[in-house]
């Protein structure tokens, strides 16, 4: 199955918005000034969709006009191109818009639809929306009547189910002798745990990506990420409290996407999985009092798992019409590599004994891919960002240190990272070439200090595969999107005779189906459920698996 | 009947209902803790009010003011309980509750209520009084200060009765959103009320250098 990230639409997207409109609506498109205008106004919402490894590709767009505190918003537009149809990504985005239209206050929405397209309103009847009345010859020149729909929207956070239209519930309505005692809240014998392919929901927050994924044993079901980084980006850094009170404001919206993109409703879950750490302990809170809260409310298990782990996990998934290749063998070496990580584990089990080898001692190397990426005068992320420039640059042009490589280092942290030194070197290198008043060869800098974090990575993880009889080598943490880090990696556990094993780019970064993945293995290899007491853990060591 | 949750201060959960009251309330007020608490609590006030969460028409959050860290989690627990009900999250500023119980114990009138807002400053809310129906009546919108600006002559509300509270009853919380509901007041906005904006600065010399 395809996942897909949706986010804000900006006025850097209306070209491609525009190259789907004229393709799609190939009679009655818009203006592109018409379309300008919609994105640049505060009053409408644009989202498009775009393949997680494919952020330029803009898929899908869809709009809504929804003016501050005004009773009534519109869907304005809705567009999937031909490839990403089929997959459900309509119905999120409309999901999506209905969610904002609620937030900014609207108790309806409205929309038209071309009486020839019996698929799109199949769609939107399906939301809830129920047809208002027809506009004869609405869409020219093609003199195709319109049909025009509403959805009542409910005053707060409503459940939308994936079939059936949302009904209010009026709060409170008074109940005065009615036996509360008929309906016994314990009386219900506890659900038998599904432990064959139990279908779990997990809850990532431990950063900036508000993920949530839905999975089914080892199938994937669904995969939402809604990420704060373009919030981050004026920083130059993750900001812990602007990530957690990004969480707060996506968890909601995220959950009813994940579901209507998994196809079930959110009481068929089985269990609930929740990161309870290592990450930003503020951010985590988030998404630990969010996961307890609906295992109370679904009465389903819960279970806290370990983010790193959770990495690992990650390669275990597959798509429902994926074809089967080899699972995951143990042991294996796993090297997870992110903003906040940079950790090389030891997996004997992945459910029962994961050790931790070695990690960094002072940035993780994503952390000094942004502050090269600044002092580079490149914009936050700077993963990206060196990628793109080092494509130009020399590996070999400058030698900048390989952190805790010395013999006297390896002694103590043979599989321990450093980069601190290194993002100094970079930083010192460039200000003395400033000083001296020549050009700072960006493309050459970024290629060797890219060379330098990426040779001492591999070196590392390669050494340990080699030291502990290991032959197979796992990949994680949104590091892994970088190109050259795995091209070296191919290269090396190639000449070395390791099994490499790279999880696709969307199970790499942050995510909540990977949480969902391993809480689905405790449960298949027979653990019990967390209690409902366990914390919030910054510093989790990565050998406590299940909390 | 309703399902009432707060973290503004410590954490506070309930289950009320407008003709009933009250019908059981937990609270912990170590302001730490909200996360490893609060489900607990929730499952505890579901059980002892023998009330399946099914049979709940709405779930009431308390929308702070409150220090963020542990706000959030009670916000996001409130709005989570509601999606997997399928039913309304009532959203309720916490220092309604606040006025509320100090009403229903017997003040009469004006009344500030006040609480801790960390780093030596405080959150403040001023009432008129007590409406026809029970509810306190808000006349200064929540607001951040420094403890000395109340105290100064020049502050709108100088003057009034100060409560200052440390905990919020989610009990409380829960009968301001029957009372409201049946009184047909709007709800209060799902905004979580931070009043403060996130630590961070922006660099606006360029790059640092490196010393």
């Amino acid at each position: 199955m395809t996942t897909w990230q949706l986010r804000r639409a900006t006025a850097a997207d209306v070209d491609a918005i525009m190259a789907l409109e004229t393709a799609i609506f190939e009679n009655d498109a818009w203006s592109t000034e018409m379309m300008a205008r919609d994105v640049a106004d505060p009053g409408c919402y644009y989202l498009v969709a775009f393949a997680p490894d494919q952020p330029e590709h803009i898929v899908a767009y869809a709009g809504l006009q929804a003016a501050p505190r005004s009773p009534e918003s519109d869907i304005q537009t809705i567009a999937v191109a031909e490839e990403a149809r089929g997959g459900g990504l309509g119905r999120v985005l409309m999901l999506s818009l209905i969610t904002e239209a609620r937030k900014r206050g609207a108790r309806e929405t409205f929309l038209e639809v071309r009486a020839d397209n019996p698929l799109a309103q199949h769609l939107y009847r399906s939301l809830g929306f129920e047809d208002l009345g027809v506009r004869r010859g609405y869409y020219q020149p093609d003199n195709v009547d319109a049909i025009v729909m509403r959805l009542p929207i409910p005053p707060a956070d409503m459940a939308f189910t994936a079939a059936a239209a949302p009904v209010l519930v009026e709060p409170a309505a008074p109940t005065p002798a009615a036996p509360v005692q008929a309906e016994p809240a314990v009386a219900a014998p506890a659900r038998e745990l599904n432990r064959t392919d139990p279908q779990v929901h997990g809850i990532e927050t431990s950063c900036d990506e508000t993920g949530i994924g839905i999975v089914r044993g080892t199938t994937l079901l669904s995969n939402t990420i809604a990420s704060s980084m373009d919030e981050h980006a004026r920083y130059g850094g993750v900001v812990p409290e602007v990530a957690a009170r990004a969480h707060l404001e996506e968890m909601v919206p995220a959950i009813h996407a994940a579901v209507a993109e998994a196809g079930i409703r959110l009481d068929e879950i089985d269990a609930i999985a929740v990161t309870n750490g290592p990450g930003l302990a503020g951010a985590l809170m988030v998404g630990v009092g969010a996961a307890k809260s609906l295992s109370v409310a679904l009465d389903v298990p819960i279970y806290a798992v370990n983010h790193l782990v959770g990495h690992v996990g990650a390669d275990l998934l597959r798509g429902e019409d994926a074809l089967e290749d080899a699972p995951l063998e143990y042991p294996t070496i796993a090297l997870l590599v992110s903003g906040g990580h940079t950790s090389l584990l030891l997996v004997r089990d992945l459910v029962s004994d994961v050790e931790l080898l070695g990690e960094t001692i002072d940035d993780a190397a994503g952390e000094a891919f942004d502050k090269v990426a600044r002092v580079l005068g490149l914009p936050y992320p700077g993963g990206p960002q060196i990628d793109r420039v080092a494509a130009t640059g020399s590996p070999t042009a400058i030698r900048f240190p390989r952190g805790l490589s010395h013999q006297k280092d390896v002694a103590k942290h043979r599989y321990d990272f450093s980069f601190s030194g290194l993002k100094t070197s970079v930083a010192r290198w460039v200000e003395q070439k400033q000083d001296a008043g020549e050009t700072v060869p960006i493309d050459d800098v970024a290629a060797s200090f890219r060379e330098a974090v990426v040779d001492v990575l591999l070196t590392k993880a390669v050494a340990a595969c080699t030291d502990l009889g290991v032959p197979r080598l796992l990949l994680g943490g949104g590091v892994i999107a970088n190109q050259r880090l795995r091209q070296v990696a191919r290269e090396r556990t190639d000449a070395a005779g390791i099994a490499l094993r790279i999880p696709p780019l969307s199970l790499c970064t942050d995510n909540g189906a990977m949480i969902a993945a391993l809480g689905a293995q405790l449960i298949m290899a027979g653990h019990e459920p967390s209690t409902l007491d366990f914390g919030a853990d910054s510093t989790l060591p990565v050998s406590l698996i299940q909390s | 009947m309703l399902l009432a949750i707060d973290t503004s201060a410590g954490t506070s959960v309930a289950v009320v209902d407008l003709i009933q009251g009250v019908l059981a309330e937990r609270g912990v007020a170590d302001t730490m803790r909200h996360a490893e608490v609060v489900g607990r609590l929730i499952r505890e006030c579901l059980t002892e009010a023998a009330v399946p969460a099914s049979a709940l028409s709405g779930v009431v959050g308390g929308m702070g003011p409150g220090p963020f860290t542990g706000l959030r989690v009670g916000i996001a627990a409130a709005r989570v309980f509601a999606l997997g009900i399928a039913r309304p999250l009532v959203p309720v500023v916490s220092h309604d509750a606040i006025a509320f119980g100090h009403y229903r114990t017997g003040h009469t009138g004006a009344l500030l209520v006040v609480t801790d807002a960390r780093r030596r400053e405080v959150y403040w809310s001023a009432y008129s009084g007590a409406d026809a129906a029970s509810l306190p009546v808000r006349i200064g919108a929540p607001a951040l200060a420094k403890p000395a600006d109340l105290l100064d002559d020049g502050f709108v509300h100088a003057g009034l009765p100060r409560l200052d509270a440390a905990t919020v009853s989610a009990g409380d919380l829960g009968m301001v959103a029957e009372l409201g509901f049946a009184a047909g007041h709007p709800p209060a906005a799902d905004d979580a009320l931070y009043l403060r904006s996130p630590d961070v600065t922006v660099s606006t010399t360029g790059p640092k250098r490196v010393s």
